[in-house]
């Protein structure tokens, strides 16, 4: 563990990353603390403050202090988007080493389902699901995670294939060995790999999924600081006070790109060919 | 007279993560005009290395710390990457070790030899096909239609044929043969090796021939270099090296090496039978509606193992032996009856956890047969926990495959290709089984490790009185150990003989075949 951390690390993209999520790590952990100003405080002199030495970000319609908003709101946007996709993983990775190991028509029935979820776009499924369930922070963890299992399954399952012809899992057939113990002890830590590749880039999908969930008024509720929640509010004010926008956006932005380089520099570093 | 290659000591280094490895040290080898050196050794004995050195092909990290590598007049570590082209394949050629993956597979075999010859020997695209036609018939190739066919249409001996007609043809000094026939069945190598001897009493080409066989190596080479830890421990007539081994090393090898007359299993087995099948027929994949079902693999195959007997199951590639073993432990459907202590079976289903823990079976490649997840107790626990047992038991597991105590925490990766066999071994002797199934357990192994290996099976068998069903296609090492031995081709039993009987006359033609495609060694 340690081993890869510091080839991850020797990676570029990998370090960079891994400093990215370490801020994003301490505004999700201390922001609240370490926030210039409480997030929901209003200041109607301050009003489309501009950028400088009182707001450092600015300040919006309200005249609260965007830098303190995007500190305390990393907390709600953040470790939600990490269990949907977390949530999402597990289910997804489960089902496709199930559907692996079961093979023949089963594993066809399953793939084909699969199938027919995933022509339905991550978004409108979110959607569907949101607006079944009801607003709110929770449901929209729970249409992430089931617009994300079908994807993770796939990709697992086509890991798993390899693995099911393995004579270790041939070996656990013939003693007799129980399904479940293939598909989690035999089978899983074998996909192990791609499954957290595919997760950590995919957590930036989720980020962008929840802000734009609350963006559309699914996910988060005002007065809420969530990042998509703040870009939304900040839209009918784009000219007046554009760092409104703008500052949301980049964390958001910013985000997504941490957890996609950290997704790539694990990619090179699970990788064993890679020792020179 | 000149030697048309000369390595003189020659040191080569590979820069990996913990510094710079050694896998040749100096090296000193001179092969003659018309002359074949073979050159044997164990895996990781640098064989391979040297080989790709003379080619000019080494990983980029590789060192070369000393010597020179000479081909007749041209030296060849100053040549120039476009001086290099025009002597691979013109003056240096080489045949490699897995036909299907040497030759491209989107153009045709005639699109693959005229290019060579059009570029080695400025030939016209016209003479050069007509040339290319002679030289396929040479190999035995003789139906000119074979040149617009693809690599995928053709078999595995084929292909290695296209292969060695393409390096004869552009009329090189010297030709490097990586185990040429190391991929290919018995007999189909057995036919090769014929083609290279007379091939070279045509051309007179001299040749580096690189195998771990030295059974193999002996027929072939009229001098054999043998390589250990990248070293040249000996050098000897061909003839003489199997009569008077100088060097340890040698000898060892040379022990190793299974000869049928001397047998290693001298009790008689059992009366009672343990296990019998009868008509066991295994069927991948079904018909469709617009397609027939493939023919099955076995067909119709019935055998018995008696208590404490061991026996051997032998056949080429494709024959249907494996699918045998996976019918009988339950790992592919079939249809028939297996009788396992009055007990019948006519479906996995049937199965019961008895007889899984009864019949226990042993894989070929023990990199995959272990899972490189696990510690090697994990992997040693899970039929103790199955089938009863204590884990306090699993350091008697480790010292009974003589492997020691503390190899418990280590994981599959740390243990190397002998050792993690002893492992898969111990895990199938873990649940006290009545029937061992090995299928090619020794196969991927070096001679050395492979005679461990048999030897260590033959110590349990005292133990413990298992039966063997041994499935291999070296017929010398299983009439070594056999007592009966089954012949199997392309899915039908052809003889099935007490292992004494298998000098006398009335075997198949096919299994006669077998022996003499089995290199016995010479002297």
């Amino acid at each position: 563990m340690t081993e890869l951390f510091i080839r991850l690390m020797r990676k570029p993209q990998g370090f960079v990353g891994i400093v990215l999520l370490a801020l994003i790590a301490a505004a999700c952990l201390f922001g609240p603390a370490l926030a210039p100003y409480a997030p929901e405080k209003i200041d109607f002199l301050g009003r489309f403050r501009a950028p400088g030495w009182q707001n450092w970000l600015g300040a919006d319609q309200f005249g609260r202090d965007i830098l303190s908003r995007l500190m305390v709101g990393a907390r709600s946007t953040v470790p939600l988007a990490f269990i949907a996709t977390f949530v999402g993983s597990a289910a997804g990775a489960t089902i496709g080493v199930g559907s692996a190991y079961l093979g023949g028509r089963t594993d066809e029935a399953i793939m084909r389902t699969i199938d027919a979820v995933m022509a339905i776009p991550g978004l409108l499924m979110a959607l569907l699901l949101v607006s079944t369930l009801g607003n709110g922070a929770g449901n929209a963890v729970i249409a992430i995670a089931v617009a994300f299992a079908p994807g993770m399954a796939r990709v697992t399952r086509s890991a798993a294939l390899n693995v099911r012809n393995q004579d270790y899992v041939k070996a656990a057939i013939a003693r007799g060995e129980g399904a479940p113990w293939i598909i989690f002890r035999e089978m899983l830590p074998n996909v192990m790999a791609p499954i957290v590749i595919e997760s950590t880039i995919r957590v930036s999908f989720a980020v962008m999924l929840f802000a734009t969930l609350s963006f559309l008024g699914v996910g988060a509720q005002p007065p809420a600081s969530e990042w998509g929640l703040m870009v939304a509010d900040a839209r009918q004010h784009m000219h007046q006070a554009p760092w409104g926008l703008i500052a949301p956006s980049a964390a958001i932005a910013l985000t997504a790109i941490a957890f996609n380089l950290v997704g790539d520099g694990l990619r090179d570093a699970l990788n064993p060919k890679d020792e020179r | 007279m000149t030697p048309v290659l000369s390595i003189q000591n020659y040191t080569l280094d590979y820069i990996s993560s913990v510094g710079p490895v050694r896998v040749l040290h100096d090296i000193s080898l001179e092969i003659g005009p018309g002359e074949v050196l073979g050159l044997v050794g164990e895996s990781g004995s640098g064989k391979s290395s040297l080989a790709w050195a003379l080619m000019r092909h080494l990983p980029e990290n590789a060192r070369e710390v000393a010597g020179s590598l000479r081909l007749g007049d041209i030296d060849l570590q100053r040549l120039s990457p476009g001086e290099l082209t025009r002597i691979r394949g013109r003056r240096l050629g080489m045949v490699f070790q897995d036909p299907s993956t040497s030759l491209n597979p989107t153009l045709t075999i005639g699109r693959q030899i005229t290019e060579a010859l059009i570029q080695h020997r400025g030939l016209k695209q016209r003479d050069a096909s007509s040339l290319a036609i002679n030289l396929l018939g040479h190999v035995d190739l003789n139906n000119p239609a074979i040149m617009r066919r693809y690599p995928h249409e053709i078999s595995g001996g084929e292909k290695q044929r296209v292969i060695i007609a393409t390096a004869f043809g552009c009329r090189p000094d010297v030709i490097l043969f990586d185990e040429p026939t190391t991929a290919l069945d018995v007999i189909t190598g057995a036919r090769i090796l014929e083609l290279f001897a007379r091939l070279r009493r045509e051309t007179g080409v001299a040749a580096l021939y690189i195998s771990h066989d030295l059974a193999l190596v002996t027929r072939v080479a009229d001098r054999v270099a043998v390589l250990e830890r990248g070293r040249l421990v000996e050098q000897a007539p061909a003839a003489d090296i199997f009569r008077a081994p100088r060097h340890a090393n040698t000898r060892a090898l040379v022990d190793a090496v299974p000869r049928p007359e001397r047998r290693l299993v001298h009790d008689k087995p059992g009366d009672q039978v343990v296990l019998a099948a009868s008509d066991i027929e295994v069927q991948y994949g079904s018909g469709g509606l617009f397609r027939d079902a493939p023919p099955p693999a076995t067909k119709k195959i019935g055998l018995e193992v008696r208590g404490g007997e061991i026996l051997g199951l032998v056949g080429e590639s494709g024959s249907g032996k494996s699918s045998m073993a996976r019918a009988l432990t339950g790992l592919a459907r079939f249809s028939g009856k297996i009788t396992f202590d009055a007990h019948e079976i006519h479906r996995m289903r049937d199965m019961n956890a008895a007889y899984r823990r009864d019949v226990q079976i042993i894989f070929q490649h023990p990199d995959a047969s272990l899972n490189p997840r696990h510690r090697i107790d994990e992997i040693l626990s899970r039929p103790l926990k199955l089938y009863g047992g204590h884990l306090a038991d699993i350091p008697r597991l480790l010292e009974q495959v003589r492997l020691p105590a503390s190899y418990a925490n280590r994981w599959p990766h740390q243990l190397s290709g002998g050792e993690k066999q002893r492992i898969a071994i111990a895990r199938a002797f873990a649940a006290r089984p009545k029937l061992v199934i090995c299928d090619e357990i020794t196969a991927p192994l070096d001679v050395s490790v492979q005679a461990q290996i048999i030897e260590l099976l033959l110590a349990l068998r005292e133990e413990t009185g298992t039966a063997f069903l041994f499935i291999t296609h070296d017929l010398n090492l299983i009439r070594q150990i056999a007592h009966r031995i089954a012949v199997m081709r392309r899915g039908e039993m052809v003889d099935l003989l007490p292992v004494e009987d298998f000098d006398a006359d009335h075997v198949h033609p096919y299994t006669r075949e077998l022996m003499a495609a089995s290199p016995v060694p010479v002297g």
